[in-house]
């Protein structure tokens, strides 16, 4: 009787700590199932998701400690004074046919590519 | 003013335009020299005779401010309308690019003169809101290319960020 008994009981705790296990094991994939969505809205959207996006140099430079690399003045003016030239050429080119195309056409100033 | 025949001139005999352009003195720039700065009094009107005057803008670039080239003025082209629109003051700088010469009408003796002479200040008038219109026009247009490129830019980033 005494072995029936330890033996009723063993099967119990066994059943108890089996059924404590798969509780835990179900409660962490449900949390798994329910995060991906909050993951897929946090991270930044990419037009090419494949492609790792370079980080902006700057940044890069911020996170090494080091000063991000400096286009020379000059080098700048010479830059923005071309791109006014280039804008004054397609200004006076939309003036003479204007169109909507024309208004908008892309520029190849550096400036802003 | 011999051989250079005057924007501003445009549409006058050329007795006429003798006797505007004798209401001028002539000055003489050297390379880099300022003809004025932006937010001068504008008294005078200015016609380039020889070498070419640079008109600029002050931007701020880093620590400072530098000048930045927003066209060039040649022989027989004027400069300095701001003399005859009120309130009268330079919105640019002029600086000769490189030795010349330029020819200064005071806006009195021209006023004077358009008062005396009507048809002569309506043609001047005229060749003058010519220039000023195309300028307005060219500006904004490149004006609104610039509110597209930044209305483009906000929107690429309010994607991102979405």
């Amino acid at each position: 009787m005494e072995m029936f008994l330890m033996a009723a009981v063993m099967s119990l705790l066994a059943v108890a700590v089996c059924a404590v296990l798969f509780a835990a094991a179900t409660r962490d994939e449900r949390g798994e199932a329910s995060r991906p969505v909050v993951r897929a809205a946090r991270e930044p959207q990419h037009f090419f998701a494949s492609t790792p996006a370079a980080p902006p140099r700057a940044e890069t430079a911020a996170k090494e400690g080091t000063e991000p690399e400096l286009v020379p003045v000059e080098a700048l003016l010479l830059r923005i004074e071309q791109h006014i030239r280039l804008e004054q050429a397609a200004a006076e080119s939309f003036l003479h046919h204007p169109t909507g195309e024309s208004l908008h056409s892309r520029t190849t100033s550096r400036l802003v590519n | 003013m011999t051989n250079v025949h005057a924007d501003l001139l445009g549409g006058l005999a050329d007795e006429e335009a003798e006797r505007v352009l004798a209401l001028g003195s002539r000055i003489a720039l050297s390379a880099g020299q300022v003809l004025f700065n932006l937010g001068d009094a504008a008294d005078s009107l200015f016609i380039v005779e020889s070498g070419r005057v640079a008109l600029t803008l002050p931007l701020k670039l880093r620590d400072g401010h530098q000048d930045v080239l927003i066209e060039e003025r040649s022989p027989g082209q004027a400069l300095g309308w701001s003399a005859l629109v009120p309130p009268h003051r330079f919105t640019l700088k002029a600086a000769a690019a490189i030795d010349s010469e330029v020819l200064a009408l005071p806006r009195a003796a021209l006023f004077e003169h358009f008062a005396a002479h009507p048809e002569v200040g309506y043609a001047v008038t005229r060749n003058v809101s010519a220039v000023v219109g195309q300028r307005l026009q060219v500006l904004q247009t490149m004006w609104l290319r610039e509110m597209q490129r930044v209305v483009e830019i906000r929107g690429v980033r309010a994607r991102s960020i979405s």
